[in-house]
């Protein structure tokens, strides 16, 4: 099975507000993709939606099966720390193990330990001894150690200092990227994961603003940086964001600017964070600041 | 985490790393790269990013796909990336130079070519 995730036209309604509006996209075998929206943009919605904890309208499947209607056969198929997880502070590492082992047929008991190995967490220790990043990169080898082709995380990394969140994303890359498998993974620490990503989707109140890879983000998107002088000029070829690098203006173009602009500067690599910045900042708050 | 610059795309900033380790005989001809999972893992790149930046040496012609087995430093690849390097920084690095060197009144006999 070559994807993964099939989404056509989701939509659902927290009463008379839309927190998911008409989303299509896929994500293949093999991917890693961030999901990035401000708070209240339709993450965490989104990601319940897809392990069928939310219905909404639309067509969705999730590794061939209908999130509500095979919700129970899903959730042995994927691993998902939702936003809220939390491990049982009186529990000790062996007995969260032997939990799991009974809970889930797709865990390995061995998969797990060998995962620990590569943290400074062992089989003795009880959760409520760890420090929050340790049980992070408990939860981790925990989900990890399932055998699935799926792995949701709703802000995994919310909380922790840069050396927790650095060793978790190595834990992500070495042990559960192998090509096949995919995480779709919310954050704001937007600037951090753009290495680790090969696609994108971003949120805005519930909209899916841009679904893009990162290689096609590179062909798509321009950024100029110019001379101060030439600021009238760039501003008049309706730049998506208006910024600055390293201490020079910069502007930033949906496809390639039109002539007049384009020698006016020299081109930059536009990052996620200045795309985040474009694409999802409210209309009012821009008239604000320009 | 690594430090990328705004410069360039990722995975050209990886390639040129790549090759400039290659430039100081790292690995030798005819000896393999890094795995797509090793580099991925000690830069903290996606792995289809690293296999971009790879793609990129094979385009130059610096490296070759092996079937099976990965990627390995062609024959002359050493020379090759020595003439483009020698070329870029004519073109490129040294206007730059001698422009800042003229600016700053420094002649050749100014400048100290042995090592200190």
């Amino acid at each position: 099975m070559k994807t993964l995730i099939e989404a056509s036209h989701l939509s659902l309604n927290y009463g008379r507000k839309a927190a998911l509006q008409d989303l299509s996209f896929t994500i293949p075998a093999g991917r890693v993709v961030g999901l990035l929206g401000h708070n209240g943009a339709g993450k965490t919605t989104l990601m319940k939606t897809l392990v069928g904890l939310k219905r909404a309208e639309g067509e969705l499947r999730v590794l061939g099966l209908d999130p509500h209607a095979d919700r129970a056969q899903l959730l042995t198929s994927l691993c998902y720390i939702p936003d809220v997880a939390v491990l049982p502070r009186w529990a000790k590492v062996s007995e969260l193990i032997r939990l799991m082992t009974g809970l889930q047929p797709a865990f390995s008991a061995d998969r797990a330990r060998q995962l620990l190995k590569r943290t400074s967490v062992t089989e003795n220790d009880k959760v409520k001894h760890l420090s929050k990043g340790m049980v992070t990169q408990l939860h981790l080898a925990l989900i990890a150690a399932i055998d699935a082709k799926l792995m949701i995380l709703d802000e995994p990394t919310l909380g922790l200092d840069v050396m927790s969140r650095k060793s978790f994303y190595e834990m992500l890359i070495d042990e559960w990227c192998d090509g096949e498998r995919s995480v779709l993974i919310s954050t704001h620490q937007v600037e951090e994961v753009e290495t680790l990503l090969s696609d994108v989707l971003m949120l805005d109140e519930g909209k899916l603003v841009l679904n893009i890879s990162l290689a096609e983000m590179d062909e798509r998107f321009v950024a100029l940086s110019h001379d101060p002088d030439a600021a009238e000029l760039v501003a008049a070829n309706h730049p998506l964001l208006r910024y600055r690098v390293q201490g020079r203006p910069a502007a930033l173009f949906d496809g390639v600017p039109p002539d007049a602009v384009a020698h006016l500067g020299q081109r930059v690599r536009p990052s996620l964070v200045d795309l985040f910045m474009a694409l999802t900042r409210k209309p009012e708050r821009q008239a604000t600041e320009a | 985490m690594h430090s990328w610059n705004d410069q360039a795309p990722i995975y050209q900033q990886l390639a040129d790393r790549l090759a400039t380790q290659l430039l100081d005989g790292d690995p030798p001809e005819g000896e393999a790269l890094p795995s797509v999972r090793t580099l991925a893992s000690q830069y903290l790149i996606n792995p289809l990013t690293v296999s971009r930046a790879l793609q990129a040496l094979v385009d130059e012609g610096l490296v070759e796909s092996r079937r099976g087995l990965g990627m390995y430093v062609r024959d002359g690849a050493r020379i090759r990336l020595l003439h483009t390097e020698r070329q870029q920084f004519l073109q490129e690095e040294w206007p730059r130079l001698r422009e800042k060197l003229r600016r700053l009144g420094l002649k050749p006999q100014d400048l100290n070519w042995e090592d200190a």
